[in-house]
């Protein structure tokens, strides 16, 4: 599973940077094509819900899905062989 | 888990303003409703006139769009007229405590089985910011622009006092608490209200020193006591700190009900 922010809901409220336990959201900078800041995701694949959804076939945490007023944060299947941007730490 | 086919796509992003907490009750209210099993096609969702009433508009069901005040007496109108009808009523502050007050007090008397989600926001939202019954003695409204000197309704404790069978009180940080309070007062009979103190950013934070909406949401969080704390403290005598409001579940009760099917 993968978190994604749905850019053409998001309202850039910064719910999500608040409530995150692993403060995957970040503050964006940069204006997106609306005129509005959204936040970034930072590593998502820390995320519980992204790793365990499948074996636990339920719901984890999903606290910034529920909160989010916009409906704007959900979690997507992937493609396989989806390219991963890969952080070698010496 | 949000039932996600339960809206309506094509009407979203909806308009409430940035950070609105308005979107993350209609979020718990509908993962309540998830929860409960409950069919589109038997379920109505009623609301008056203010921001939170827009909630049904993003909702695909059956739903009133009723005039000021007026949710609750129509929402008993279509409970009498369809027992096997769940019904639901989003109602905000001004709607249901200043202009519905008297529907208010007599659904809870009759206990009509229905569910009353009020969103809390402190203020008349939509209108630009004027006080309501709840605003809290201090505050600075567009009506009030030297603080509030009333002191605000209650309308927890209120609905405790007027008969409804259930009574919970949560702010919209609380999501998942908030969505089980939803979901126990759907499967209790009789009328289960659920006050919902949300933020209003714009109208309410902007003149309050609470610009940002976390700063906001900080608010209602710090300021929240759970109501076995609030009792223990009564009890020791530990003074309670200014501005402080109980959460949880203020009652749950059978009182014989109004419009339960048998």
């Amino acid at each position: 599973m993968k978190l994604v922010i749905d850019e053409s809901r998001c309202k850039g409220c910064n719910l999500c940077v608040l409530v995150c336990p692993y403060k995957i959201f970040q503050e964006g900078t940069e204006l997106n094509s609306r005129g509005i800041v959204t936040p970034v995701l930072d590593r998502p694949e820390r995320c519980t819900n992204c790793r365990l959804q499948a074996l636990y076939g339920r719901m984890l945490c999903g606290v910034c899905h529920m909160i989010c007023p916009d409906q704007a944060i959900s979690w997507v299947e992937e493609r396989p062989f989806e390219p991963h941007k890969v952080e070698v730490e010496f | 888990m949000i039932a996600p086919d339960w809206f309506r796509d094509d009407r979203l992003p909806h308009i409430y303003c940035t950070g609105c907490g308005n979107g993350t009750i209609i979020n718990c209210t509908l993962a309540a409703v998830e929860e409960m099993g409950w069919k589109r096609d038997e379920t109505i969702f009623v609301s008056g006139i203010g921001c939170s009433s827009r909630a049904p508009g993003y909702i695909l069901t059956d739903s009133l769009h009723t005039t000021h005040g007026r949710a609750l007496a129509f929402a008993t109108g279509v409970k009498m007229a369809r027992p096997d009808f769940n019904v639901v009523v989003f109602t905000g502050d001004g709607d249901l405590a200043a202009i519905g007050g008297n529907h208010f007090i007599h659904a809870c008397r009759r206990n009509v089985d229905m569910t009353v989600v009020c969103m809390n926001n402190y203020i008349y939202g939509m209108t630009g910011g004027q006080g309501s019954p709840t605003t809290p003695p201090g505050a600075i409204s567009s009506t009030t622009p030297y603080g509030a000197s009333e002191p605000a309704f209650d309308l927890a404790e209120l609905a405790v006092a007027a008969g409804a069978n259930y009574v919970a009180r949560w702010t919209s940080y609380h999501v998942k608490e908030l969505t089980k309070a939803i979901a126990a007062g759907m499967q209790t009979p009789g009328l289960a209200f659920v006050e919902a103190r949300t933020q209003c950013p714009t109208n309410y934070g902007r003149h309050n020193k609470l610009r940002t909406v976390p700063a906001m949401v900080e608010h209602l969080r710090s300021h929240a006591i759970l109501v076995r704390k609030y009792e223990r403290m009564v009890a020791e005598g530990v003074p309670i700190p200014e501005g402080a409001f109980t959460v949880g579940e203020l009652v749950r009760r059978s009182r014989p009900a109004m419009g339960v099917q048998r």
